[in-house]
């Protein structure tokens, strides 16, 4: 007889067997996505922060002598925050897994494409990743750290520190790539990321020794997106049952502002009280308890400890039903279970912990577009009861709720405040200064909804000049990332393309160039890949009317410029041919002296 | 005729060549951009004229103007080539259509090919309604001439000089200088036009000149213009009657009636055509009458005599009976049909049967 085993597997080895996905399936991709990982997370640390970015790029092949594909250090420095000493191994050497439900426009997601980077690098290479990171410009720590992929754990192999004169952060890994394939995708990448973020300060320097140097073009920064709640028309059932979660959590977590008080609100007199002694006390004075110090004592008391083990434990869920508290010890760095009684006062404080708060404080505190009224009138169409507590709402329950969030019309539209344009301005003078044209114009439209979910397009023309391209040449931006893959199905490219462009007087071959930025908490992307964005009908109608608006700027322009251009010609013709009538016409009526022709060459000045 | 009809002609050309010329002097001198009226020659301007006998153009007219951008070029070219004709004329000099298209280079006039030169010149004909064998302007191609008849040249250098045209056996090249010639005296009552050189050759041979008093010309094909100038002066200075002897088929009909009553291509000029001249053969009712052999006929020569027949020129009398027969018995013979019965068959049997056949029409 055998059974099958089930085996659980820790993040980084889900990441180490579906690298694909992420972006690493070969040694040209690898390099590619490597270099845009850390790219991004720089600046997006520096946005963060309102620093002013300066980003150093550097690449060097191991062994000059072998061919592509070969061992490559790939080097970012930056001028960001740098990471505390603490948070360095974990930021690092451990796949995180997080649950942010706040809405902020950002390039990447919570650094996990960074840990990738990491992954792909050590099991090419079996090398470390070197970090040197400084948060005060004085003193910098550096790390290199191995990657434990079975128990997703860092295992730091050297540390030291030493005085340094700048803050930021350095990151370094080895990595097995193909710069002869991907070099001029990367170039194209540091070129395309400088275009979209005239702010900062960009170094690349390849294997070749090539230097490419992209100046900071303007010296203010956009503001920064703020952090909002979801809409309620973009979220799932998924994201409900996590909100919940999160809301229990959070209830729960008080506790840990609560440990340093409890000597306090207990009046104990011991250095170090059992927990049995906590117990008996706060059993008698617990009327008079705040709610998180109750919630301190009840989890003193089910996990039978001390004071100074709750500050080392994170509660990750309290599981009623089968009785269980599952927490993480930091001391061991290691998730744990305790069994749950269930009798007393700190059982019952528990279970209403877990009942969690109550449907209309959810709704009103936990989303935006939702206030008191909105709360009202939304929990009596979806047939819901205001003090329902969501944390004892079933699966049944979960899909009615995320359905009639979804349908529910009269929510205002999505609060564009998460996101954070470049603006019309930085546009226009990255794009000045980039393309040197003729003709510039740059519109930002207003902010649109799509599920839910808020964007902003931005985009410029720029016409003629030093544009040297035959056509019109689209670059496509997504939240301050340039999109440089998979052009063909991208919405924007059907946009630009399905544009009558001869009605605006622009020719098929004209030098022209487009960039196009969208801006939204969520880019629907086609593909994992995340390299072109999908058709929807709102975004499609807002990119529309932006190339519409330009291109009708473009149209004047041209209707201008044309006129010029005729008058210019017909002057040369007239330059050219006025003289020869005049010679032949003299000789065939037999006159000596041409006639006085030259105010008609003048003539087509002034058409 | 005395050599006055030369120079008549040089007069007139050369004044009406000036006459443009002051024009456009004195407009440019006032500041104002010339224009040309250009008779149109499009198909829909092009129509027939019953009193005339011939194409014509109808009233249409461009105009192209030194002001407008996309015609100020060609302006250039037609009055380059009017101030090029007015130089030829004044110096008696020729030029060939391919001469002119290489001339314009010298002068920074450029012509994209000989195909827009060759359009340039029709305009300045039309413009002018004075054919380009006036400016001197002749095509390549060359047709022959044989017979009894004096000529006296007018060109430089050979002015006064005669010359008689049964002097050599290969006959005469239709030429500027020949075209230009004076017609001074022949014995002959006849002209005979034939299509091809064999059978010019054979007629030079046979003594077809002495023995029915006649001119032979070779039309080489479809007959140039300078052979067609020719053909009409032998009609009307010498009052000769003109016959036509092509081949047996829907082209060599058609050949006939460009000689008589012109070409569309040339509906602007009125100089080119001989009215009176009789197309006498081969005849479609020839072919049986003269139980000649035949080859089918094809595809394209079905569609042109079905295209002919809506020409009003071919709506009567033989030139109707002939299309219908031919698409009736859908056959066609050459003139060297008649070789089946003997080199000489042709010109003991055939032409003079067709000669007098001619006298009577």
């Amino acid at each position: 007889m055998s059974a099958e085993r089930f085996n659980q597997i820790s993040p980084s080895e889900f990441f180490y067997r579906n690298r694909d996905l992420a972006g690493f399936s070969n040694p040209t991709r690898s390099l590619y996505t490597a270099v845009r990982e850390f790219v991004e997370n720089s600046l997006d640390a520096c946005d963060q922060k309102g620093i002013l970015p300066d980003v150093k790029l550097v690449i060097r092949a191991e062994d000059d002598t072998k061919q592509d594909p070969r061992t490559y250090t790939l080097t970012v420095h930056d001028n960001g925050p740098g990471i505390a000493e603490e948070h360095v191994p974990l930021a690092f050497g451990t796949v995180l897994y997080g649950s942010k439900f706040g809405l902020k426009q950002a390039r990447g997601m919570f650094g996990l494409g960074a840990t990738m980077a990491i992954l792909y690098g050590q099991i090419t290479t079996n090398k470390p990743v070197k970090v040197y990171s400084s948060t005060d410009g004085d003193v910098a720590h550096s790390f290199e750290i191995l990657l434990d992929i079975q128990k997703n754990k860092p295992v730091i192999q050297k540390k030291s520190k030493k005085k340094v004169k700048k803050r930021g952060l350095v990151v370094s890994i080895s990595l097995e790539g193909d710069y002869s394939k991907a070099g001029s995708k990367i170039r194209d990448y540091v070129y395309q990321t400088s275009l979209i973020t005239p702010y900062a300060s960009i170094t690349f320097e390849d294997p070749k020794d090539n230097k490419f140097v992209y100046k900071r073009i303007l010296k203010t920064m956009p503001e920064p997106p703020t952090i909002i709640n979801p809409h309620p028309h973009g979220v799932d059932v998924e994201t409900i049952r996590r909100m919940i979660v999160q809301s229990r959590r959070d209830n729960i977590s008080t506790y840990a502002d609560a440990v340093p008080l409890l000597h306090k609100a207990l009046r104990l007199k011991e250095e170090d009280p059992s927990h049995d002694a906590i117990s008996e006390r706060a059993s008698r004075r617990w009327g008079r308890l705040k709610p998180e110090v109750r919630t301190a004592v009840a989890i003193t008391d089910a996990l039978k400890c001390n004071r100074a083990y709750l500050q080392d434990i994170t509660i990750e869920d309290i599981d009623l039903d089968a009785g269980m508290i599952h927490y993480y010890d930091n001391n061991v760095s290691q998730s744990r279970t305790a069994p749950l009684q269930g009798d007393g006062i700190f059982y019952s404080h528990i279970k209403n912990l877990v009942a969690g708060e109550q449907l209309h404080s959810f709704l009103t505190d936990r989303f935006q577009r939702i206030g008191p009224k909105t709360a009202q009138n939304f929990i009596k169409f979806a047939g819901f009861k205001s003090e329902q507590h969501i944390g004892l709402l079933d699966n049944k329950d979960l899909v009615k709720l995320s359905d009639s969030l979804q349908t529910y019309e009269d929510f205002l539209a999505p609060n564009p405040s998460c996101l954070a344009p470049l603006g019309e301005s930085p546009l226009e003078q990255g794009m000045k200064k980039f393309f040197e044209p003729d003709f510039l114009e740059v519109i930002q439209r207003g902010a649109s909804a799509y599920s839910g979910f808020p964007f902003i397009i931005e985009m410029g023309i720029a016409y003629g000049g030093e544009i040297q391209s035959r056509g019109i040449k689209t670059y496509r931006f997504a939240n301050r990332i340039p999109l440089l893959y998979d052009e063909g199905s991208d919405v924007v490219l059907k946009v630009v393309n399905d544009i009558d462009w001869g009605r605006y007087k622009v020719k098929h071959d004209a030098p022209m160039v487009i960039a196009s930025h969208v801006c939204s908490t969520r880019i629907p992307y086609k593909t994992v890949g995340k390299e072109n964005v999908a058709d929807r009908p709102e975004i499609e109608r807002e990119l529309k009317l932006a190339v519409q608006f330009l291109a009708r700027r473009l149209s004047s322009y041209m209707s201008r410029r044309g006129k010029a251009e005729e008058a210019k010609k017909r002057a040369n013709l007239y330059a050219k041919y006025i003289p020869l009538i005049s010679q032949f016409c003299t000789e065939l009526a037999g006159r000596k002296v041409e006639p006085k022709y030259t105010q008609m060459l003048r003539v087509g000045d002034n058409v | 005729m005395s050599k006055s009809r030369a120079e008549k002609k040089q007069k007139e050309m050369l004044e009406i060549l000036k006459k443009h010329g002051s024009r456009v002097y004195d407009e440019l001198n006032h500041g104002s951009f010339p224009v040309f009226d250009v008779p149109s020659r499009s198909v829909s301007n092009i129509v027939y004229d019953e009193k005339l006998r011939q194409y014509i153009l109808g009233d249409s007219s461009a105009q192209r103007s030194s002001k407008n951008t996309a015609q100020v070029r060609s302006f250039t070219q037609l009055m380059w080539l009017a101030f090029f004709a007015n130089r030829l004329t004044q110096e008696k000099k020729s030029s060939t259509l391919r001469d002119v298209y290489y001339s314009s280079q010298a002068f920074a006039v450029d012509f994209k090919n000989q195909a827009e030169s060759n359009g340039i010149i029709e305009d300045l004909e039309a413009v002018l309604t004075k054919p380009r064998e006036d400016m001197h302007i002749f095509p390549e191609e060359r047709s022959s001439i044989f017979g009894d008849l004096d000529i006296e040249y007018t060109v430089p250098g050979y002015e006064g000089k005669r010359m008689n045209l049964a002097n050599h056996p290969d006959g005469y090249a239709i030429g500027p200088s020949l075209t230009s010639a004076e017609l001074v005296d022949t014995s002959a009552e006849l002209v005979i036009a034939i299509e091809k050189g064999g059978l010019f050759t054979r007629f030079v041979e046979e003594q077809v000149d002495k023995k029915f008093k006649s001119i032979i010309v070779d039309t080489g094909g479809q007959a140039a213009r300078s052979t067609r100038t020719l053909l009409k002066r032998l009609h009307d200075e010498l009052s000769l009657p003109v016959i036509i002897l092509t081949d047996g088929d829907v082209y060599g009909e058609h050949i006939a009636m460009v000689i008589k009553s012109g070409s569309a291509n040339a509906a602007h000029l009125r100089e080119l055509t001989v009215p009176d001249a009789k197309w006498v053969g081969v005849w479609a009712t020839d072919i049986e009458r003269f139980e000649l052999p035949t080859i089918p006929m094809t595809e394209s020569d079905i569609k042109r005599c079905q295209d002919l027949k809506k020409d009003p020129r071919y709506s009567h009398g033989i030139w109707r009976k002939e299309l219908d027969t031919f698409l009736k018995i859908k056959r066609k013979a050459e003139l060297e049909a008649f070789s089946k019965y003997g080199l000489t068959n042709i010109t003991d049997r055939y032409l003079p049967q067709k000669i007098e056949l001619a006298r009577s029409l």
